[in-house]
């Protein structure tokens, strides 16, 4: 197996967080929007695994161990967004985020 | 000294008020002039006598610049040769005035209040003259000034008594404001003066124990002083109607005549003279001063007789005369016999009331004060017009009435200072012609009103001579305006008007030129004997249309245009001033908050875009701030800390 070099990963983290940024700024289907916060989040999961992987001593499990947590906490955000996605579905019969503009006042 | 003491309590309590309160405010009155004649034979037994008892109220300690030592003001009583002689002549005239008053306003409303103030009046004016230093003195200015306008202003349903308070109170308050700053600046300048740890240290009073405190101290030639001693004249010029400040005094006269002869006649228009005398004899004034004062006095005294010679109502002929004589005073002063000039206020105050209240009982008796409509009263008030004739000979400055002795002072005092002050001449010469202007004015005053068979207008009331408690102080007075020019021959009265290095009581008649006066008297009897021959037998002189001398009596009757001119230049003042004041208002205070308050309007709704409510909007904002953030931290810190030095 050959050694990736820390550069090419750091890029490829920087390009996952800016397509997740890309697609949180400009998608309006809440769902496609989740998705894009997941492919955002997964840049900095990725980010924790490489430097647990560089980092020699056992101190680097606890790097792999919040990656875990990390996972977990995607997931139950994924679930609070989709119960919200249902709820505004329910409410406002559209998953459009540019109809729940009621913060404005 | 305990008696004065006494003296203020009970004009203190004299405030209080019965309903009437009429016989009350006589009874204070009489009995505050009774101690003031104790007060005033004390001083004669002890001459040149200075008794003051003062009470400290404020005192500061001395920081660095114009007070060193710190200074203190004081409340006291001061009684010394001349303001026991004030005091005299203003109980003697109050209580008379107030006797007079018990007929004279009889019939009027607002009796309380008349007497109210009048007490009001008398208290201000003993406390005015027995203050111990400048700011007290100030403050009973003010208290008397303000009673002047509450008492001209008595018949205050009147337009033209309600105006003529205003005028005298605004035309007062130039000479006040100017007198204020005068003090300031004595106080500053001299603050260190007078030995010890100096005047302002111990409450600028008048006098150290027994000496003038600033005697010698005073009286240099510097700017400071000079200025110092011309905001004291026209302070001065303010309270005694001298010109260019006398268009008060005339329309004074729409108060009560008894008003008249006390407070602007007897003594609070002779306050202005009494500051110039304490001034000149504990202040000190420098040679200009003295120049700028003798001018002031020569001219006024000239200026308002010549208005006098014209005038149809019988008041204002004596306002002008009072403005003319109060001229006299502050000329006297100004050549530097102050003693003289208080010489001819004590002698002018007894025969000025004397004429006011005559007059005062002439209208009382026909209801008018216009001369023309008066006539042949000698027949049926012959009190009254022997009365008017003793004034009227006292100011015309015929021996042996007391005005022949204090003027010829007066005018031989000037013509001694003349000698060695050549400028002061044409004043004298002006004095001069006064004396013959005023022996024709107050006689054509006289003629018209007394002499003849019969009143020139049939429906005046028929005239009836005034009750006893108006012919009384009429008898008194007339008695003090025959006697009172010959008090300074007794040697313990005349001690009481010699105090101060300068102020001994200057050659009585007799002791100077003879010839002096014999043309003072000489010019006094050719007036007297010009109104005799034009208006004497109740004949009326009628100046021919076409004549000559048709404009001058226009310009004097409407009194030179000064009242006018004075009018417009208030409006224009006042009008430009609050045009100002309104544009600035309008467009730079409104102009101001309105700009900020458009400013934070259009700011906000300009923000308020930004709140769309859109998610992706405000995460586009987040997005923003952190690389905001980002190029902060990692491009323009560094640049920073590099650039002080920092790590």
């Amino acid at each position: 197996m050959t050694e990736l070099s820390v550069a090419s990963l750091l890029f490829l983290s920087a390009t996952l967080l800016a397509i997740g940024l890309f697609g949180i700024l400009t998608r309006r289907n809440f769902i496609l929007l989740l998705i894009a916060v997941e492919i955002g989040m997964n840049a900095a999961i990725l980010n924790f695994v490489y430097f647990a992987g560089f980092s020699g001593t056992s101190h680097g499990l606890s790097g792999q161990a919040i990656a875990v947590v990390l996972v977990g906490l995607a997931a139950t955000e994924v679930a609070v967004g989709l119960a919200i996605v249902l709820a505004l579905n329910r409410q406002r019969g559209s998953i459009n985020i540019g109809d729940a503009t009621t913060l404005k006042l | 000294m305990a008696v004065s003491f006494v003296l203020v309590g009970l004009l203190g309590d004299r405030l209080k008020k019965l309903e009437h309160g009429g016989w009350v405010a006589v009874g204070f009155a009489g009995a505050a002039m009774v101690v003031a004649v104790l007060v005033v034979a004390a001083e004669m037994l002890h001459p040149s006598h200075y008794s003051d008892q003062s009470f400290t109220w404020l005192q500061l300690p001395g920081s660095p610049g114009a007070f060193p030592n710190g200074f203190s003001l004081v409340i006291g009583v001061l009684v010394d040769p001349i303001s026991a002689l004030m005091l005299l002549v203003v109980t003697v005239v109050g209580f008379l005035v107030m006797l007079y008053s018990i007929g004279y306003m009889h019939a009027d409303r607002g009796l309380p209040r008349y007497y109210a103030e009048l007490s009001l009046f008398l208290t201000a004016m003993t406390g005015l003259v027995v203050s111990d230093n400048l700011l007290e003195f100030f403050l009973f200015w003010e208290l008397v000034g303000v009673c002047s306008y509450f008492l001209i202003g008595f018949y205050y349903e009147k337009p033209s008594a309600a105006s003529a308070a205003k005028e005298a109170f605004l035309v007062t308050r130039v000479g006040d404001v100017l007198f204020l700053l005068g003090i300031f600046i004595y106080f500053t300048i001299d603050a260190t003066a007078g030995g010890g740890l100096g005047w302002a240290a111990s409450g600028f009073k008048f006098v150290n124990g027994s000496t003038p405190f600033l005697a010698g101290a005073m009286g240099g030639s510097s700017t400071l002083q000079t200025v110092a001693g011309l905001m004291m004249l026209a302070g001065a010029a303010g309270k005694s109607a001298q010109f260019p400040l006398h268009t008060w005094l005339p329309d004074a006269m729409e108060g009560p005549t008894t008003v008249s002869a006390l407070i602007h006649a007897a003594t609070m228009v002779a306050a202005g003279v009494y500051l110039l005398v304490v001034a000149s004899l504990f202040l000190g004034f420098t040679p200009d001063d003295r120049l700028a004062i003798v001018a002031v006095g020569g001219f006024t005294t000239f200026f308002a007789a010549t208005m006098a010679v014209v005038h149809p109502d019988i008041k204002r002929v004596i306002a002008y005369s009072t403005i003319s004589q109060l001229g006299y005073m502050v000329l006297a002063v100004g050549a530097g016999f102050a003693m003289v000039g208080m010489y001819h206020l004590f002698t002018h105050a007894f025969f000025k009331a004397l004429l006011f209240l005559a007059a005062g009982s002439v209208i009382h008796a026909v209801g008018t004060q216009d001369l023309f409509k008066m006539g042949g009263l000698r027949r049926p008030m012959r009190v009254t017009a022997a009365a008017f004739a003793i004034g009227a000979l006292s100011l015309s400055g015929i021996p042996p009435f007391a005005g022949f002795f204090s003027k010829d002072d007066v005018l031989s005092s000037v013509y001694t200072a003349a000698q060695s002050h050549p400028a002061y001449w044409p004043f004298l010469i002006l004095a001069y012609a006064t004396v013959f202007l005023t022996a024709y004015y107050i006689f054509r005053a006289f003629f018209l009103a007394f002499s003849g068979d019969k009143t020139r207008d049939p429906t005046l009331p028929h005239p009836h001579e005034a009750p006893w408690v108006m012919r009384l102080p009429l008898y008194i007075l007339s008695g003090l305006a025959i006697v009172a020019g010959v008090f300074p021959f007794v040697p313990s009265f005349a001690s009481l008007l010699s105090i101060g290095a300068n102020g001994n009581v200057p050659p009585v008649f007799g002791t100077t030129d003879l010839i002096l006066s014999a043309l003072s008297v000489g010019l006094g009897a050719a007036g007297i004997l010009l109104a005799q021959a034009l208006w004497g037998n109740g004949r009326v002189y009628v100046l021919a249309p076409e004549s000559a001398l048709q404009p001058v009596r226009t310009i004097l009757l409407n009194r030179y245009y000064m009242k006018a001119g004075y009018d417009e230049l208030g409006l224009r003042l006042v009008y430009g001033g609050s045009r100002i004041a309104d544009f600035f208002e309008r467009y730079v205070i409104d102009g101001t908050i309105r700009g900020i308050e458009r400013l934070a309007a259009r700011l906000s709704g300009t923000l308020r875009q930004g709140q769309t409510g859109l998610v992706s909007d405000y995460a586009s904002y987040v997005v923003a701030g952190v690389v905001g953030l980002l190029i902060l931290l990692l491009f323009v810190a560094p640049f920073v800390l590099a650039s002080v030095g920092g790590p």
